[in-house]
């Protein structure tokens, strides 16, 4: 039976995203740990999704012949995290880093991972508007694309 | 073996008999007038066209009920952008106009809570859509179509959030 062959790039972008999933579920660890009642409820069931997502991609690296990447033992905060606003603003920023990571999924050829990683950027995005984060017209995307007006 | 000057000759004399073939064999004239449009240029005329008619939808919801406009607006904005990136890759061959406009001009419906309701249902069929338009597109298109159905998804958590309030 003939197989499509695997490209190093759909191995590379999905591992670029289980990265992105590794330090999500690292930095929702920081997270919990200022918020309380239903904030901390959300960052716990938050935490949750980023490690099932992480199962899940260490799945789909194995079964097209890769070794999925470790995680590191810690990963530095993009700023520090001190109170809830900066807890919530953490989370914010997991997420979009996560949603930027699955946008670098859908540029590989093959449809099925493609579609995959544009279904994975929903999730994220939605997340990132609820820990207050900027909503944007092109989530994952660093800079409006040309011909674009701004965001909101 | 011919000589050179029948071979020239036979070229002057068979010309207007090939273009003529060339039209009549279900092949594109090369000479006829602009070539037709790519694959890629007609999807990304589709996926206009699409936001345009979001764009109508939203503009004549806010105009309808105004209490809606400052949940709505910051949507409509995102939908204008988008519009604004499809249509920025569109080239449009030498010679050939391309006309975009709204193909849906739908009645907005008489209460609030269907308006909100129509808009969602017009989301979830963008965001459909696009993903529709993933496997055939090149990689920085593909991912252009997936940061907007990305955002379009963001707008049905907005709008169900308008539902309840």
């Amino acid at each position: 039976m003939a197989t499509t062959p695997v490209s190093t790039d759909e191995i590379t972008v999905l591992q670029g995203a289980l990265a992105a999933e590794y330090a999500a579920v690292y930095g929702y660890g920081v997270v919990g740990a200022y918020l309380s009642g239903q904030e901390r409820g959300a960052a716990m069931s938050d935490w949750q999704l980023h490690q099932d997502a992480r199962d899940t991609l260490t799945g789909m690296i194995g079964k097209l012949g890769g070794t999925p990447v470790a995680a590191s033992a810690a990963y530095d905060l993009p700023f520090s995290v001190d109170s809830v606003a900066s807890a919530r603003r953490l989370a914010a920023v997991i997420e979009e880093g996560v949603t930027r990571a699955y946008l670098g999924v859908v540029a590989v050829g093959n449809a099925k991972v493609r579609t995959f990683g544009a279904l994975a950027m929903q999730g994220p995005a939605n997340r990132a508007i609820a820990w207050g984060g900027s909503p944007t017209a092109f989530p994952g995307m660093t800079s409006a694309p040309a011909g674009a007006a701004t965001d909101r | 073996m011919l000589l050179r000057r029948q071979v020239l000759a036979a070229s002057t004399t068979t010309l207007p008999l090939f273009l003529g073939l060339a039209g009549c064999a279900g092949h594109p004239n090369p000479l006829s007038g602009p070539p037709p449009l790519s694959p890629d240029v007609r999807t990304l005329m589709t996926a206009a066209t699409a936001e345009d008619n979001l764009v109508y939808l939203y503009t004549n919801t806010i105009a309808s009920y105004s209490a809606l406009a400052s949940g709505l607006s910051p949507l409509l904005a995102e939908h204008q952008a988008h519009l604004s990136a499809l249509r920025a890759r569109i080239i449009e061959p030498p010679g050939k106009k391309l006309h975009l406009a709204p193909s849906s001009r739908p009645k907005i419906p008489a209460t609030e809570a269907e308006a909100v309701a129509q808009l969602r249902a017009a989301e979830q069929a963008a965001v459909t859509a696009q993903l529709g338009r993933l496997p055939a597109a090149t990689a920085a298109e593909a991912q252009l179509y997936a940061s907007i159905a990305t955002s379009e998804a963001t707008h049905i958590t907005v709008l169900k959030g308008l539902s309840l309030s």
